[in-house]
């Protein structure tokens, strides 16, 4: 029976903070969990999110530009940040007697990062950003699936339709004023969530944050997420496309609308996606790479997300000069094969689930990930404490019901790449 | 904007508090009846259990002509056994939630897992299968042949693994084995007979000199009863490795430089032979490296990167193994500086040595090591892999829960002295990785020594 502690308390700002004690070593996890994330950009203006938690290691009042990396790493420890669709989170673990200076680091860029914003700071950093873009998105075989396939899976009023690196054009004409404004808006202590994990005493954790973060002015109410909220359990139509690109083996993508991550259902999608192709034992992997060996590998896993709903993805690989009609019917076949799971599947699907977040949580960077997590989008960081419940109240007829119910024709997006024919 | 009477100094960073206590669990120990030694540490935090198997067996027990041997076997245990195949012991792993992951070292080798606890029992069950019951099928370990065939040839493509592999060569003399890769040669790898494998698993594979550890959710009692069901009566011990020839530095010190033309980087190594890590001076050449190259804030780092701008990042190193050790810089500089970057390593290098680090230097890097150690043992997998390593180094029980308080011991002399003692920066061997064309006159006119092709 998995017992994490983890107080909570709010500061008058509307800063909540989890603490979390655990003395076996003296190291501690700051994890900040800010509620914005590129579902809340609007249309002209994509990639904010991401692009802001670039500018927030640029310097902020009392912190000198760069130096953030260097503090921590200085002092023993390691730090970096992270922008999703729902979230942008920002995290250093170190050595516990330096817990103050990842106070004095997070809780300046929280209070007095406007001070320091320039235009050349901003100017550098689109021009990171964009590079970004090209290397991973434009340039990088395959590097646009998900641009495409969002386009697909999500109507252009749902939050989902645009990736979170955005748009080019949009990132480009992004202002000093749309980037303060961007800030004010959002990045407030009432629209976050701080978590210390490891080697802490409450009473003075508390302390010491309420020092540092106490005198950071509360913000307005954090808007709503622009647009529809739940488009619907299916994406109608079985829209597809074909994609003659730069990559060396063709290869088809799959995505189906599913339950949101907080829908009591998503534990049983989750272990659906898994039995499909998650491992050597999974459906596609058995079947279509060593069976049959039309593919050479294959991918499947569901995303956590909780605007309405969220998504299920899968690909194949498929070996040069495939009939990608025939790749595309192999893939079509499995997941619609779903609906005759055994419990054997599941309970092999279980197994790696508890696995992996019982490590995730053994670790106290990830574990107080997983509370600011819980915090922010249930309202409830313990809730970590029943999540392997969760997935052992999970049948096989819940997951043949669920495979049933949303791994249909009427729910599916199809992108496949073809390599481009040699015209030279 | 109001500001709270309590608003705290923002001007500078906050001073570090004083070091936290660590205290490590005792690790319990046992032996099974076949000589299989058991390492035992409790974590009920978390429902999990890691187990890493120590098998005192490597490549440095491989003939030159077999190199890789070792290795390969150990890639190939997850192949299949005498009871399953390869695939269904991915499937039956998978089912439990677990994997295996082999490690071929030169003198100790190790398979490691986590699992619930709950399926601990048919975890070990597993283990001991791949272990003592390996079945090498023909096919597999041809495939496994052609993967480390393609990552030898990858080393020869990538400039910092060949600079790594042309320093081994030029630092030990032919008929060591640390003077070739760990993955072997090509030319050794290519010879390799299949049916070579199932007879150096049988000689190899056994326990005495290694050890299992397990770290996690349950008592020493359940696990000695869970190992002894599948290794109780599991015994002999590997042949012991032949004594490592003796690595003599050439003299003069010599700069080898193998030629990459257009390279728009020169990547640099200084090596060194070092001691093997239960030399007395451990603790105070941890500190001494720290201050010359082995932090941030190190003389190497400081200077090369943030005063000269030469590099992304400098770092030096020993190695400690269990028999003898190594002496390492590294770093990869702008080919228009690379006699500059070497002039200033050099400069760093022998000042360090003949004065030794400050006593602020000092007392900088004893708190950094110190306050670094427990981030490597936060769980009980870390806990598992840091115990296991003992069992490879034939270190005691009690090493890391003096770990601390040693390095809190170091003093500036101690480690002045250590470094003296264990590094000759006039004799430490020069290798590059560079433009020849480019390079070459501006290393003779360093005056170092002989330039040789490598």
């Amino acid at each position: 029976m998995l017992r994490i502690l983890a107080e909570r308390h709010r500061l008058d700002n509307g800063l909540t903070v989890v603490l979390s004690p655990d003395p076996a070593v003296p190291v501690v996890a700051v994890n900040l969990w800010y509620g914005v994330g590129s579902k809340h950009e609007r249309p002209g203006r994509t990639g904010f999110a991401h692009l802001f938690e670039h500018m927030m290691f640029q310097g902020s009042k009392h912190v000198p530009k760069n130096r953030h990396f260097e503090l921590v790493e200085r002092a023993g420890g390691s730090l970096n940040a992270t922008t999703w669709f729902d979230r942008t989170n920002y995290f250093e673990t170190l050595p516990s007697h330096h817990l103050e200076l990842a106070l004095w680091l997070e809780s300046d860029r929280m209070g007095h990062f406007l001070e320091a914003l320039t235009p050349e700071t901003l100017e550098n950093q689109q021009g990171v950003v964009l590079n970004e873009r090209k290397e991973r998105y434009e340039n990088q075989p395959y590097g646009d699936w998900d641009e495409r396939m969002l386009r697909h899976l999500w109507p252009p009023e749902h939050a989902y339709h645009h990736t979170v690196i955005g748009e080019a054009r949009d990132i480009a004409a992004a202002t000093l004023d749309d980037v303060a404004d961007f800030f004010r808006t959002f990045y407030v202590p009432n629209n976050a969530v701080l978590t210390l994990a490891g080697d802490l005493e409450p009473g003075p954790a508390l302390e010491a944050v309420t020092r540092w973060f106490g005198d950071i002015p509360r913000g307005e109410a954090v808007p709503a997420v622009p647009g529809v909220v739940d488009p619907g359990p299916w994406v109608e139509g079985t829209p597809r496309e074909t994609v003659e690109a730069d990559v060396p083996l063709p290869r088809v993508y799959l995505g189906a609308r599913i339950p949101s991550f907080a829908d009591p259902d998503f534990p049983a999608v989750d272990l659906a996606t898994s039995i499909l192709g998650d491992g050597r034992a999974s459906r596609l992997y058995r079947r279509l790479v060593r069976e049959r060996k039309i593919a050479r590998d294959a991918v499947s896993f569901a995303f956590p997300l909780v605007h309405g709903r969220t998504m299920m993805l899968s690909w194949i690989t498929g070996y040069p000069g495939a009939d990608p009609a025939e790749l595309e019917a192999a893939l079509v076949a499995e997941v619609e094969g779903l609906a005759d799971v055994t419990p054997a599947e599941v309970d092999r699907a279980r197994a790696l689930s508890e696995t992996r977040f019982l490590s995730q949580v053994a670790k106290l960077s990830t574990r107080a990930d997983l509370l600011s997590m819980n915090q922010l989008l249930f309202g409830d960081a313990e809730r970590l404490n029943t999540e392997v419940e969760r997935l052992r109240a999970v049948t096989a007829d819940d997951v043949r019901r669920v495979a049933h119910a949303f791994f249909r024709p009427e729910n599916r997006a199809l992108v496949t790449y073809l390599p481009r024919e040699d015209r030279g | 904007m109001r500001t709270s009477p309590t608003a705290p100094d923002r001007t500078r960073p906050p001073a570090p508090g004083s070091l936290r206590p660590f205290h490590l669990p005792e690790i319990a120990s046992a032996r099974l009846a076949g000589g299989l030694p058991l390492r035992f540490i409790p974590d009920r935090r978390i429902p999990l259990v890691s187990g890493v198997l120590v098998l005192a067996t490597g490549e440095a027990g491989v003939p030159v002509e077999q190199a890789g041997l070792a290795g390969l076997a150990g890639d190939a245990l997850l192949s299949g056994t005498r009871h399953r195949s390869g695939v269904e012991l991915a499937e039956a792993l998978e089912a439990r939630g677990t994997s295996f992951r082999v490690s071929t070292g030169w003198d100790a080798s190790t398979v490691a897992f986590t699992c619930t606890a709950e399926r601990l029992p048919e975890t070990l069950a597993l283990l001991a299968e791949v272990v003592r019951e390996p079945a090498f099928p023909a096919d597999e370990v041809e495939r496994l042949r052609r993967q480390r065939l393609a990552a030898l040839a990858q080393r020869r493509a990538d400039p910092s693994d060949l600079a790594d592999d042309v320093a081994d060569a030029v630092l030990y003399p032919e008929g060591h084995p640390w003077a070739r890769g760990i993955l072997g040669t090509e030319a050794s790898v290519t010879a390799l007979e299949p049916g070579a494998l199932a007879g150096w698993a049988e000689a190899a594979l056994r326990p005495g000199g290694g050890g299992l550890v397990l770290a996690g959710d349950l008592s020493l009692e359940e696990a000695e009863a869970r190992v002894a069901e599948h290794f109780g009566d599991w015994g002999g011990a590997p042949p012991s490795p032949p004594p490592l020839p003796e690595v003599v530095l050439p003299t003069p010190r010599r700069i080898s430089l193998r030629d990459r033309a257009g390279a728009v980087q020169s990547e640099l190594r200084i090596v060194h032979p070092g001691p093997p890590r239960n030399t007395p001076d451990f603790a105070a050449l941890q500190v001494a490296n720290a201050v010359l190259g082995g932090s941030f804030t190190s003389r190497l780092n400081l200077n090369l990167r943030e005063r000269h701008g030469f590099t992304y990042g400098a770092r030096s190193g020993f190695t400690f193994r269990r028999r003898g050790g190594e002496f390492t810089f590294s770093t990869a500089v702008g080919t228009e500086v690379t006699g500059a970057a070497l002039r200033e390593t050099r400069s760093e290098m022998t000042a360090f040595v003949a004065d030794g680090p400050t006593e602020e230097e000092t007392a900088r890097a004893r708190d950094y090591l110190a306050g670094v150690f427990p981030l490597r043992m936060e769980t009980a997998a870390q806990l598992a892999s840091r115990v296991a390593e003992l069992l490879s180094l034939g270190l005691p029980d009690d090493t890391h829960h003096r770990y601390r308080d040693e390095i809190r011991g170091v003093t500036r002399d101690a480690a002045h002295a250590a470094i003296r003692t264990h590094l000759d920066p006039d004799r430490a061997p020069v290798v590059l990785v560079a433009d020849g064309a480019v390079v070459r006159s501006e290393l003779e006119a360093l005056d170092l020594g002989p330039v040789e092709a490598a």
